[in-house]
């Protein structure tokens, strides 16, 4: 026994060593472009970064049961409905600079959490067995037009992806006709939903559907060969499209992260996250992830680019929303039907 | 002796008190206020819940009884080119974890995949992928569970036919029945103790699965507790769950009990064991049984190894930039602090029951043990809601949670809540082999408590411990939730960054991760073939 209370002590003494200068990351995001852009932080500032990544959920209990005993200064996750939850819970303090208010639109933020980097949820077809003319003005809501029986993937109801874009059709439309669309829909689903994003276009691509609905990163990742070359010449095969241009714009989604209540190091978390909105970072972040940068001035990924410059974002239902409706969104989605 | 207390017994309830922490504070939290999440919601997650455990285990079950019974079949009743060599590697499954098996599979037969870009260098350009197969959702989470745990199945069916097998064979030929009716009829009964036990094995495990079930999208008990407690805050709906989880559990914990005393009683002593005699294969059906044992070994160990190994040459980057060192040493040092912990405790509880024989110490052990049934990630949230409630009620005037949660310390005891039952029932059996005239002796010649354990349990012991120090390793190397959720900052092992990239959907980078997980994993099962098969 004695040994072991050696060894608590000694792992006790290892987890109070702190730093003066170090922030607490804990992110449901795993790029390893993230670590790099944290070291370039710390080379920077001195400011050392720790992290813990994890199941975004997951690691939210944690900081919560920690409370105010907790380490945790940064918490980053993707998805606006799960940072407007986690906020609604009181775990983010108020800290958005002036500075990352300047940078950062209104409709990707709050004042108690920030979007880093977006994506956006869009139509992916097949140029052979599609025609531009029957694609012109698509929206969201027509893909429950009986013209596409059989011809539409889209991944399951639990993903939190498709949680926000149904709810920002709640938000747009209302329950009960968000209820009508989500029907059809299903009815025109070509398979049961499976697999991520990625299957989806690549089912598109292997002729099992039309339409697919995915997020942009995932095009990309494909054309950049990182995934093989058959994987980009069968992403070559697909073509994207962005919905609801001639109304409110194609569904817009973030990564982002807020400072934590009870976050030991503050001060170091707030320069972590302009750092991470700066153009040097957000340059880098793209580069890597294929998102949309967070601020103006810096250019996405140039196969990014290529999917379409200058479309219409929907700038009108604040990505902050999404939480007051994911739980009713997936409702819909199960009352509809949708696996 | 009576019901002395002494600290031997203390020391055993100390410890079955701290493995019984996770399924009292799920419990306790039975009356807690929750969330008035949508009744509807609840409702349809719960049925999907239930019928998609029922599926995926009898998937499973069925999958792991026919490769698992096959192959024991034909590598212990029969002599065939390789048999020798199919007797061992068919372990090496116990390598592969049920969620990296997973990234493979999809891998190698999603659209455009790797299965795919071998025709396609083979045939040329074609369509095939409308004739490739595809395996996912609940086919996928059924083979990828069924080919890492079959494993169970093979190893006690083996060991019982191995001891009871003189000549079954024979006594089928001398009733005049045809093979078919030897196996059905004599074969197969008797060694359906052992076969209950590994298939109880094997449906606890599969029920308490996190990681390749939640890849393929599968909303099972376990995942509907995490959606419940962790993305709902709904204690009530998980409580509801983990009831439903429970009762499965202890079913199959009983049955497996059960089938274990009768394996036992089934079992001949050692004395009056006869070497069998192997029957040659012939022709075609020697060259079955090639087949089929090939075809076990191939999909369920060089399949996934491969698939693993073709990334990590493909794309070389993501294992030049792994730090491999740092991932080694840290799986490493969990190993060693948990099993040793394990191992010792285990040893003190143990002990503990055997001088002081209490009845209720005996039925705490029993009921602690349970941790094994709790799925992981179930356990480590548990753990630290009770660190917290215990830091701010009971202890509040000194700061566990900062030893506990985020710690090495906390993720090895949250390691010892889940694996103690592996560990305490493998040094339980190998207790019972020891009389107690042996301990009574010991003390006429003097010999302290102390003396009696350190100088005769011990060497006695010394093959099982082993034994479960190694099995206790490959579990803990393979450990995906709790390490996830439990460990400290900046901390990765091979399961961890493997998870990590294959959440972001960069499966080819955690391919490297996931092959080094295999093969060290692989080491330690090599070490232990030796004491899994004494025939050898």
């Amino acid at each position: 026994m004695k040994k072991i209370t050696l060894l608590a002590l000694i792992l006790f003494f290892f987890a109070k060593m702190s730093l003066a200068g170090e922030v607490n990351v804990f992110s449901a995001r795993h790029y390893d472009s993230d670590i790099q852009l944290y070291e370039k932080f710390t080379n920077k500032t001195g400011i050392k970064v720790n992290v813990v990544s994890g199941k975004d959920k997951a690691l939210q209990k944690r900081i919560t049961e920690e409370g105010k005993d907790s380490k945790a200064d940064l918490y980053i996750t993707a998805d606006a409905g799960r940072l407007g939850a986690f906020d609604e819970k009181g775990m983010f303090q108020n800290s958005m600079s002036a500075q990352i208010k300047a940078l950062v639109p209104a409709n990707f933020r709050s004042d108690n959490w920030t979007g880093i980097a977006k994506r956006a949820r869009i139509i992916y077809y097949s140029p052979e067995r599609v025609s531009s003319e029957d694609l012109k003005g698509i929206t969201y809501e027509s893909l429950s037009d009986s013209k596409w029986k059989g011809k539409i993937v889209i991944r399951k109801s639990n993903n939190i992806y498709n949680q926000s874009l149904v709810a920002s059709l709640i938000k747009n439309n209302g329950k009960e006709q968000t209820l009508e669309w989500a029907k059809k829909l299903v009815s025109n689903f070509a398979r049961n939903p499976k697999g991520n994003d990625r299957a989806q276009i690549l089912a598109v691509a292997a002729g099992e559907a039309d339409l697919a609905i995915a997020n942009t990163y995932y095009y990309a990742l494909m054309l950049s060969g990182q995934k093989g070359e058959d994987q980009k010449e069968a992403a070559q095969k697909v073509l994207p499209y962005f919905p609801n241009q001639n109304d409110r714009g194609t569904h817009m989604n973030i990564s982002g992260g807020g400072i934590l209540k009870n976050s030991p190091n503050p001060e170091n978390a707030k320069k972590l996250l302009e750092f991470l909105l700066t153009k040097e970072a957000q340059q880098h972040m793209v580069n890597n992830t294929f998102e949309y940068p967070m601020i103006e001035g810096v250019e996405p990924h140039h196969l990014i680019k290529k999917m379409g410059e200058n479309f219409k974002q929907d700038l009108k239902t604040k990505v902050g929303d999404y939480k007051k409706n994911q739980a009713d969104a997936l409702e819909v989605m199960l009352m509809s039907g949708w696996k | 002796m009576g019901n002395k207390i002494n600290i031997w017994f203390l020391s055993s309830l100390l410890i079955s008190m701290i493995v019984a922490i996770p399924i009292v504070t799920v419990f306790s939290s039975f009356f807690e206020p929750t969330s008035d999440y949508l009744s509807i919601v609840k409702n349809t997650f719960l049925y999907e819940y239930i019928s998609n455990s029922i599926i995926l285990v009898i998937g499973v079950l069925i999958t792991t009884f026919v490769i698992g019974v096959g192959s024991a079949y034909l590598v212990s009743f029969y002599k065939f080119p390789g048999v020798n060599f199919f007797k061992w590697v068919l372990i090496l499954s116990f390598a592969v974890p049920a969620y990296i098996y997973a990234y493979s599979l999809t891998a190698f037969f999603e659209n455009y995949g790797t299965a795919f870009s071998i025709m396609k260098s083979l045939f040329g350009d074609g369509n095939y992928n409308s004739f490739l197969p595809k395996f996912d959702g609940m086919l996928g989470a059924i083979i990828s569970i069924s080919f890492s745990l079959f494993g169970y199945v093979y190893v006690l069916t083996r060991t019982s036919f191995h001891y009871q097998s003189q000549n079954l064979l024979e006594l089928g030929k001398n009733l005049g029945f045809s093979t078919k009716k030897t196996f059905f009829n004599i074969i197969l009964p008797s060694a359906r103790p052992a076969i209950i036990a590994g298939l109880s094995l094997v449906a606890m495990e599969t029920l308490s699965d996190f990681g390749a079930v939640s890849f393929f999208g599968i909303s099972t008990l376990t995942t509907g507790i995490y959606d419940a407690w962790i993305s709902f805050d709904d204690l009530a709906l998980a409580n509801r769950i983990s009831f439903f989880l429970l009762i499965f559990i202890f079913g199959l914990f009983y049955l497996e009990n059960l089938s274990r005393k009768k394996a036992q009683y089934h079992s001949p002593a050692k004395g009056n064991f006869k070497t069998k005699t192997l029957k040659q294969l012939n022709g075609y059906k020697s060259l079955m049984a090639i087949i089929f044992c090939s075809f076990v070994f191939l999909a369920s160990f060089i399949f996934p190894v491969l698939q693993m190994l073709y990334w990590t040459i493909k794309f070389p980057k993501h294992f030049i930039d792994l730090n491999i060192i740092e991932l080694l040493s840290n799986t490493l040092i969990l190993v060693f602090l948990s099993g040793f912990l394990l191992i010792f405790l285990s040893f003190v509880s143990n002990y503990g029951n055997r001088i002081s024989k209490n009845k209720l110490l005996n039925i705490l052990t029993t009921f602690s043990i349970t941790g094994y049934a709790v799925p992981g990630i179930i356990l480590a949230v548990a753990f630290i809601t009770f660190i917290s409630w215990f830091d701010e009620n009971i202890f509040y005037f000194f700061d566990i949670k900062q030893i506990f949660i985020g710690s090495i310390l906390g993720l090895v005891t949250v390691y010892f809540v889940r694996f103690y039952s592996l560990a305490n029932n493998g040094i339980k059996s190998g207790y019972l082999k020891i009389n107690y005239s042996i301990d009574e002796s010991a003390y006429l010649l003097g010999y302290s408590k102390l003396k009696t354990f350190l100088n005769i349990h011990i060497p006695y012991l010394k093959n099982s411990v082993l034994l479960i120090a190694i099995l206790l390793s490959i579990e803990i190397i393979k450990e995906l939730p709790i390490t996830l959720i439990m460990r400290p900052f900046n901390f990765e092992t091979f399961a961890t960054q493997a998870y990590i990239f294959a959440s972001q959907d960069l499966l080819e980078a955690a391919a490297a991760p996931s092959l080094l997980l295999i093969m060290i994993a692989s080491i330690f099962i090599l070490i232990t073939s030796k004491y899994m098969f004494k025939d050898k």
